[in-house]
């Protein structure tokens, strides 16, 4: 049987793309697209837009800028009760808003496909994939259904599942959410269109997934030379993929350029100026000091309801941080980066192990030594507005802690509320708000400010900065070093945002599927990373690179397949099923983390015997 | 620097009531309520026949609708004798009196009920919520089971065992009621639980007990408030249904299940006031308090 993609349209080289796209045929032009709902004014007004053969557009803007509409409406459709009210939208040529209805269905699904924001809403619960992908071929090519199945195993392919075959047999709910985008891709690139486009097919994936989608669909519809529009409000994304970059706002292009020109200007980054050296305070520097916290092999399962098994939330997790440093703990989504957080407070109780404060063991402690040291030992949580009874005052909220710990008088509570908003440059008049009257960014603060209350040694920031905006997360930043060059107090800052961490940490502890793999100095990790998963998941780190594509750069540092599940974790390396590096030795020795001669701590046996050389990945941040 | 994180949401501080807006038939309910309310109070002394005491013809009809003008306008400035609005029944008590009179029984039965309702569920969801181990789950099997019988069957049951008597009908109808809370409560102690403000309490070194009762009872109870209006509207309906059947109030006290009950079998006979007056009250009633609670509710999730 013969591939359904035409094999004399052959992808040119991609480093020619943006010249020969200039020169290609538009596919899609929209001229003066406006889509409103009910009242004035529109969410989309005035959008012009052209897309050419090949191509590989961003379409980049903030929520709410009008993107997903526009997407829309460039294929004629606007959601209830939205209505496209003007402009033309010309598929090669032919106006797509004013020709009937069943040619419009033939155009859409045949040659311009579609790729939504929720893979598993949007496919049907009740039928096979292999049907789905099926069903959309023969809704647009004769053929019998037999045909159609052998279709949608080359298509699964295509997009690069493993054992396509057998994932054609199952259903939307057995797949994880990387995969169902993959499905949803090879639905979309069933017909072979000529333009694809992509609402945000990454959010919510995590990063070594995202990196490994976008690639798949990057290659794949280079094969089909298809042309993508793909829309996101990540620069890193548009920066590393796309050849040519628009920037959306408030319902209209408002800049248009080829990716090159979009890497190499200044940028209207996330974070301003990357200022991290000049405000990091330096740790204590007597080695001999015993640290703050130390964590001995702790390890935490939990059991499966209605089984024997368990799932591994954290496997032997060792580190310990010293007075005034902050460590990181990378990792992606489930990988125990929360559970490893929680332990250290015994707000989860570790199964295995021990964590010592000041070469105390806390496990040991009774409830009242427990509540004593807990004034010391702080946490800050992710939501914070989740974190703040509503219901209490700014006030309240910032004595609960002091009425837990000291003896103060409501004058002297009130007193020490105004001096901890002060150090976390909140106004006094906030005392007497509610949460409800905050936004996240000062909400967040209030949560620092009661985790101070009680002059704590050692604070668990536990994702503190993810829910807020760009400009709320840097100014968090900011306090956060200024607080630890004030009070010396250690963090443990546990984030799947290298960014921020790079900007925050002293030292890096990467996690992955409840293990530690690598443990070494921010500039250690972050310039030469050594453990595999590492690698990896630096190099997934989409930030813009002035110079090239992740896509121009031959990645060796891609990790394959899905993460295994927690409940069956692989005998040897628990990296191995995905590890480019892995040889047979890997899947049947489990890893220890060992000391490396550069100091770091390394779970890699290939590492530690040097047998991988060195990572040829171009530098994330320079520090 | 911090200013522009600094926003304060104004919508979220709109006063409640201002809410409430727009809608006429909330404003009919909440009028209804407040009237049953006020009637609860003062309804025995304005009435203007003794409701419980029988001194005029049996059956006299209320006057024609063309004559009620007039008869109000004397009744108003204090001239001429006292009207039979609503005629009077097989014994010759006055309907009107007796209709005005019967939120007193009516409402301070469903009031109560669910008060004890309320003292009863409250306290045990939070426990079956907060703390889950085996008691807590025995807890919510028995309540369970307490649901799973009819509720106006059981409370006849009830009733009839225990005695007919006022605080007989008030202890079963509260048992009987205090599943729902039960149920409702633990639904939302479970949500609040998960909090992060939950977790925030136990690291600054809160004890279990100190979280569930500071932080997590209040932020759990709205759904329960709510849910007293549907609760008060029902209990109201259940006492008039037990004295229909001859298990609530004892006659004479004026109760309108009871009224409906004694005027039943005069509607054959086109004496239909005995029975239609009252029955409308408590339609109203019942209708203007689950209305309210639809709002409150609607209000609560906003």
């Amino acid at each position: 049987m013969t591939m359904p993609l035409d094999a004399t349209r052959q992808a040119p080289a991609s480093a020619g793309q943006s010249r020969e796209a200039d020169l290609a045929p538009a596919i899609l032009e929209a001229s003066g697209l406006t889509v409103g709902y009910g009242a004035p004014p529109p969410i989309v007004a005035g959008f012009d837009l052209t897309i050419r053969r090949g191509e590989f557009v961003g379409l980049l803007g903030e929520s709410g800028c009008g993107k997903s509409t526009a997407a829309y409406a460039l294929l004629g459709l606007a959601r209830p009760p939205g209505r496209i009210s003007a402009g033309r939208v010309a598929f090669k040529g032919q106006d797509l808003l004013t020709m009937p209805a069943a040619r419009q269905r033939e155009i859409r699904g045949k040659h311009i496909g579609l790729i939504v924001q929720n893979p598993r809403g949007a496919l049907n619960p009740m039928l096979r994939v292999g049907r789905q992908i099926g069903n959309v071929w023969r809704a647009h090519n004769a053929g019998s259904a037999t045909r159609a199945e052998e279709h949608a195993v080359e298509m699964l392919k295509l997009v690069g599942i493993n054992d396509p075959k057998r994932r054609t047999e199952a259903f939307a709910h057995e797949l994880s959410g990387g995969m169902a985008q993959r499905v949803l891709i090879a639905i979309a690139l069933s017909s072979t269109p000529e333009l694809l486009i992509a609402d945000e097919p990454t959010s919510g994936l995590d990063v070594t997934i995202q990196a490994q989608l976008l690639d798949q669909m990057w290659q794949s519809t280079r094969r089909t030379h298809s042309s993508v529009l793909l829309i996101t409000q990540e620069t890193g994304i548009v920066a590393n993929y796309c050849d040519r970059v628009l920037v959306m706002r408030e319902g209209r292009i408002v800049e248009d350029m080829t990716a090159a020109a979009y890497r190499r200007a200044p940028r209207r980054s996330l974070l301003g100026a990357g200022n991290k050296a000049k405000t990091l305070a330096t740790p204590g520097e007597d080695d001999q000091a015993a640290p703050v916290l130390a964590v001995d092999h702790v390890s935490r399962f939990f059991p499966v309801p209605g089984s024997t098994k368990r799932v591994q939330a954290v496997s032997d997790v060792s580190f310990d941080i010293a007075a005034g440093e902050t460590l990181g703990l990378v990792g992606e989504s489930g990988s125990g980066k929360t559970t490893v957080g929680r332990c250290l407070l015994r707000l989860i109780e570790p199964s295995e192990g021990r964590v010592l404060y000041r070469g105390e063991p806390l496990n040991t402690l009774g409830k009242t030594g427990m509540r004593r040291i807990r004034s010391k030992l702080q946490i800050v949580l992710q939501d914070p507005y989740d974190s703040l009874d509503p219901r209490w005052s700014i006030l309240q909220t910032l004595s609960e802690p002091l009425k837990l710990h000291t003896d103060l008088s409501g004058a002297g509570r009130a007193k020490r509320v105004e001096e901890l908003l002060a150090q976390v440059d909140l106004p006094k008049t906030v005392a007497a708000l509610r949460p409800r009257d905050l936004g996240s960014g000062a909400l967040q603060r209030i949560n620092i400010a009661r985790a101070l209350a009680c002059a704590p040694d050692f604070i668990v920031l536990d994702e503190p900065t993810s829910v807020l905006a760009p400009a709320a997360r840097t100014s968090l930043v900011e306090l956060l070093l200024r607080l630890q060059a004030e009070l010396g107090v250690s963090f443990l800052f546990i984030s799947h945002d290298l960014t921020t961490v790079s900007q925050i940490c002293h030292r890096i502890a990467v996690m992955y599927l409840s293990q530690v793999v690598e443990v070494g100095t921010t500039e250690q990790v972050f310039r030469d990373p050594q453990h595999p998963y590492t690698r990896a998941l630096l190099a997934s780190h989409l930030d813009p690179h002035p110079e090239e594509r992740r896509v121009d750069r031959a990645v060796q540092e891609r990790l394959a397949g899905e993460i295994p599940s927690p409940i069956d974790l692989p005998k040897g390396c628990y990296l191995q099923s995905r590890c480019p590096h892995a040889v047979e030795r890997c899947a049947t020795e489990p890893q220890k983390l060992v000391r490396a001669a550069d100091g770091r701590m390394l779970r890699c046996w290939r590492v530690l015997a040097d047998e991988l050389g060195g990572s040829d990945i171009p530098l994330v941040h320079d520090a | 620097m911090s200013s522009a994180d600094f926003t304060l949401i104004r919508e979220a501080t709109v006063p409640r009531l201002r809410r409430l807006r727009g809608h006429g038939l909330t404003i009919v309910a909440g009028l209804v309520v407040l009237a049953i309310l006020l009637l609860a109070v003062i309804g025995p002394s304005i009435s203007p026949f003794d409701p419980t005491v029988a001194d005029a013809e049996p059956f006299l009809p209320p006057p024609n609708l063309s004559a009620w003008p007039g008869l109000l306008w004397a009744a108003l400035s204090g001239a001429g004798t006292p009207v039979h609005w609503f005629g009077t029944d097989a014994s010759g008590l006055d309907v009107f009196s007796r209709v005005i009179s019967a939120p007193r029984t009516d409402l301070s039965i469903a009031v109560l009920a669910n008060g004890f309702a309320l003292l009863i569920g409250v306290p045990a969801g939070l426990l079956a919520g907060y703390f889950r181990n085996w008691g807590t789950e025995t807890l919510m099997r028995v309540s369970d089971v307490l649901q799973s019988f009819p509720v106006f069957i059981s409370a006849m049951i009830l009733v009839a065992l225990a005695g007919q008597s006022t605080v007989n009908i008030v202890a079963a109808l509260a048992v009987l009621y205090s599943p729902i809370y039960v149920r409702l409560m633990r639904a939302e102690v479970m949500t609040q639980g998960a909090r992060g403000m939950v977790e925030a309490s136990r690291a600054l070194g809160s004890s279990e007990v100190a979280i569930a009762i500071r932080h997590v009872l209040p932020n759990s109870l709205g759904p329960t408030l709510v849910q007293s209006s549907v609760t008060i509207g029902f209990a109201i309906l259940l006492t008039a249904g037990l004295s229909f059947v001859g298990a609530g109030v004892r006659p004479p006290t004026p109760e309108w299940g009871l009224m409906i009950s004694n005027g039943a079998s005069g509607i054959m006979l086109g004496q239909w006031w005995p029975s239609v007056f009252p029955g409308i009250a408590i339609s109203l009633t019942v209708f203007s308090f689950a209305a309210l609670g639809d709002v409150l509710e609607r209000a609560y999730r906003s």
